[in-house]
């Protein structure tokens, strides 16, 4: 087993792969760039290297000062966590070139799996359903308009590099297909700095449900079933859960055999997940990528399967076979979480950095949060601004529903804005509760919000609202007058203290009168 | 203490008193005795029937501004406004009246100028592009006029309430 592993990356999924270090009794190496010299990720380390400024092109990104760090600090392997270097090739092969282990696939595939339309042909040559498209980039508007005729409109362009939803466009007909085309190329040239797009046909009532594989180098295969993450902004995830509503195990289980057939189909080593849409229309599935990383929601499985994969991606990279096998994977209960990003979403989600100057965390029964940060940190302007993921765990969905609601209301930050109101609002939604999920859900919740129905009457309390509001003046001319007093009241102490002293003897006499 | 409030578009006046762990409120006619208790973010409210309230004050409040007040998870927005201190509110409102300023929402880089300083600008004409957190935000003109300063150029770091230009 390996005796220190340096983590190439910051924030909430720093801090989880150093409590699964301490698990192993293996040694954290942490690395920052300048502002995150205080962040939560180093302070929980054994040892922490600088690797830049701000920028993450300058630090997080930098292959050689991640590599200098991982030499001076003498590690043996190194995880990258999700996002920045988790998919990139180049950074796992140099890896490996330094004499240290990669936590995570071989980089051929993550090559494969890093282009959408090569990952597209290894899933038909494996065997698995794709959506009917192109498995090339498209090379003219010309075969854009003969290959969208064929699979009938309405159609989705999508980047060959893409991710997050970037160089992707809906075509409703063929009026909107060549400036939907010219759009798609050019915003995937500005994001990924390649213009390949190609084309799919649209899925109605599309679910996103993903499958959770995992391999060793041995060729042991297993896959521990399925996330529904249907529920999403902006092609962005906010909630995901496991199992899906759907609750099917025959589904999920030829889900997941063509989910372990495209892993194998690339020798994958390690953690990985595959993606698929369901149509709930007519309940096919078709693969759409190969994530070839841990995921953000990796919670949710972890909850309900209880298996630990910070873990076993670690003892998988230091040579040892898996440590269970198909036939010892059980899903109990069902587990919900929340991505909590520092953003308004009374302001279009607009980011909101700055100090938390005041953090609680809700606990008690199956809550679980993963937070990259603690009271007085600063969220900074130049990474994601999620802070935390909040997962609930209950036997049932309505029971894990239930915590979720009750972890939320209990949460408070300060000093920024989250989004946590809107996973409150969320929690009470009628079509939430029933599971009626696809990708659309969030655009027909805001109409639902909008018109003010669908709401559960799980409204906190049920107060009065005009008391409530009077509080909130009563609270804020407190606070006002202490601002006044600190000013004025160094004078005057020594004749109130005198005053105060009198008035609290008043009063104890008059609360044992009150008694009798 | 004698204050004025404006809280979800309604109008109050309230008077409040203090004494050992006690506050005395008078809002708009409504009495309410409350125990105070602080803790290191907020002050909890306590009625004399025993129901709890939560509260926590985003900031420093001062007379004339708005600050955030939350009880529990609720959310106000609650403009103090102190007699006593009316004259000054006053002065820096008349100043406002005449030239608009565009402030930085939020600390950011500057990645685009739209403007150039003595331009005539219409309202809602955009002016500097503000990038943070990979994400872009226009500042809009917020008045029909022209750019008397701007303080800022691509590439600027800016804090959040930076000036970053000013319209007469």
């Amino acid at each position: 087993m390996f005796r220190k592993i340096l983590i190439a990356n910051r924030g909430e999924i720093a801090v989880r792969i150093i409590r699964a270090c301490r698990d192993l009794n293996i040694s954290p190496v942490a690395v920052y760039s300048e502002p995150d010299a205080n962040a939560l990720h180093v302070r929980l380390a054994d040892e922490a290297h600088c690797i830049g400024p701000a920028a993450s092109t300058e630090s997080y990104l930098k292959i050689s000062s991640i590599l200098d760090a991982a030499k001076s600090a003498q590690a043996e392997a190194i995880h990258p966590g999700y996002g920045f270097l988790a998919e990139n090739a180049h950074f796992a092969g140099a890896v490996n070139e330094a004499g240290l282990i990669f936590i995570g696939p071989t980089p051929d595939a993550m090559q494969v799996m890093g282009s959408k339309t090569s990952a597209r042909r290894a899933a038909i040559d494996a065997g698995a359903p794709v959506v009917p498209g192109t498995t090339e980039a498209l090379q003219s508007y010309e075969e854009a308009r003969e290959v969208a005729q064929k699979f009938g409109y309405p159609i989705m362009l999508k980047a060959a590099a893409g991710g997050g939803g970037k160089g992707m466009r809906e075509v409703g007909d063929e009026t909107e297909l060549r400036s939907a085309l010219e759009a798609a190329q050019s915003e995937a040239a500005s994001a990924f700095g390649d213009s390949a797009v190609y084309l799919e046909k649209v899925v109605e009532k599309p679910r996103h449900i993903e499958i959770q594989i995992f391999a060793d180098a041995k060729g042991n295969y297993v896959h521990l079933g399925e996330r529904e993450c249907s529920i999403q902004r902006r092609h962005q995830k906010v909630i995901e859960e496991c199992p899906s509503p759907l609750n099917d195990p025959d589904l999920r289980s030829r889900m997941g055999e063509a989910a372990i057939k495209i892993a194998k189909a690339v020798d994958y080593v390690g953690a990985g997940t595959v993606e698929f849409l369901f149509s709930d229309v007519t309940r096919d599935f078709y693969f759409l990528e190969m994530n070839t990383r841990l995921q953000v929601e990796h919670p949710v499985t972890e909850l309900v399967t209880g298996f630990d994969l910070v873990r076993e991606q670690i003892n998988v990279a230091a040579g040892q076979p898996l440590s269970f096998s198909q036939a010892d994977v059980h899903w109990n209960g069902h587990a919900i979480e929340c991505r909590v990003y520092a953003e308004d979403p009374d302001n279009n989600f607009f980011p909101s950095p700055g100090r938390i100057s005041h953090l609680r965390v809700p606990a008690g029964p199956g809550i679980r949060d993963d937070s990259g940060v603690s009271e007085g940190d600063e969220v900074s302007i130049h990474y994601d601004p999620m802070i935390s993921k909040l997962a609930t765990w209950g036997r049932t969905r309505a029971e894990a529903i239930d915590r979720l609601r009750r972890a939320l209301d209990e949460y408070a930050v300060g000093g920024i804005k989250t989004t946590l109101p809107f996973f409150r609002d969320i929690v009470r939604d009628e079509e939430f509760i029933q599971a009626k999920l696809d990708t659309g859900f969030i655009p027909r919740f805001y109409e639902r919000q909008e018109r003010g129905t669908g709401v559960t009457p799980l409204t906190a309390h049920a107060r009065d609202a005009r008391a409530t509001q009077d509080i909130a003046i009563i609270a804020a001319a407190l606070s006002y007058a202490d601002a006044q007093n600190t000013s004025a009241a160094n004078h005057r102490e020594a004749q109130s203290k005198w005053k105060m002293s009198g008035r609290r003897s008043a009063l104890a006499n008059s609360r044992v009168r009150s008694v009798k | 203490m004698k204050l004025h409030a404006t809280i979800a578009e309604s109008e109050v006046n309230l008077e409040i008193r203090r004494e050992a762990g006690r506050v005395f409120a008078n809002v708009d006619g409504r009495e309410y005795e409350l125990e105070t208790h602080s803790t290191s973010s907020g002050v909890t409210l306590r009625t004399e029937a025993g129901k709890i309230f939560d509260c926590r004050v985003a900031g420093k409040p001062s007379s004339g501004q708005s600050v955030d007040v939350f009880v529990g998870t609720h959310r106000y927005v609650v403009t103090l406004t102190d007699p006593k201190r009316l004259r000054g509110t006053a002065a820096s409102g008349s100043h406002a009246d005449g030239a608009a300023r565009i402030l930085a929402p939020m600390p950011g880089k500057v990645v685009r100028v739209l403007v150039e300083q003595g331009a005539h600008v219409e309202a809602g004409a955009g002016m500097i592009v503000v990038e943070a957190m990979k994400m872009q935000n226009e500042m809009k003109a917020p008045k029909t006029g022209m750019v008397t300063a701007l303080n800022v150029s691509v590439g600027t770091t800016v804090n959040g309430g930076d000036v970053l230009a000013v319209i007469e």
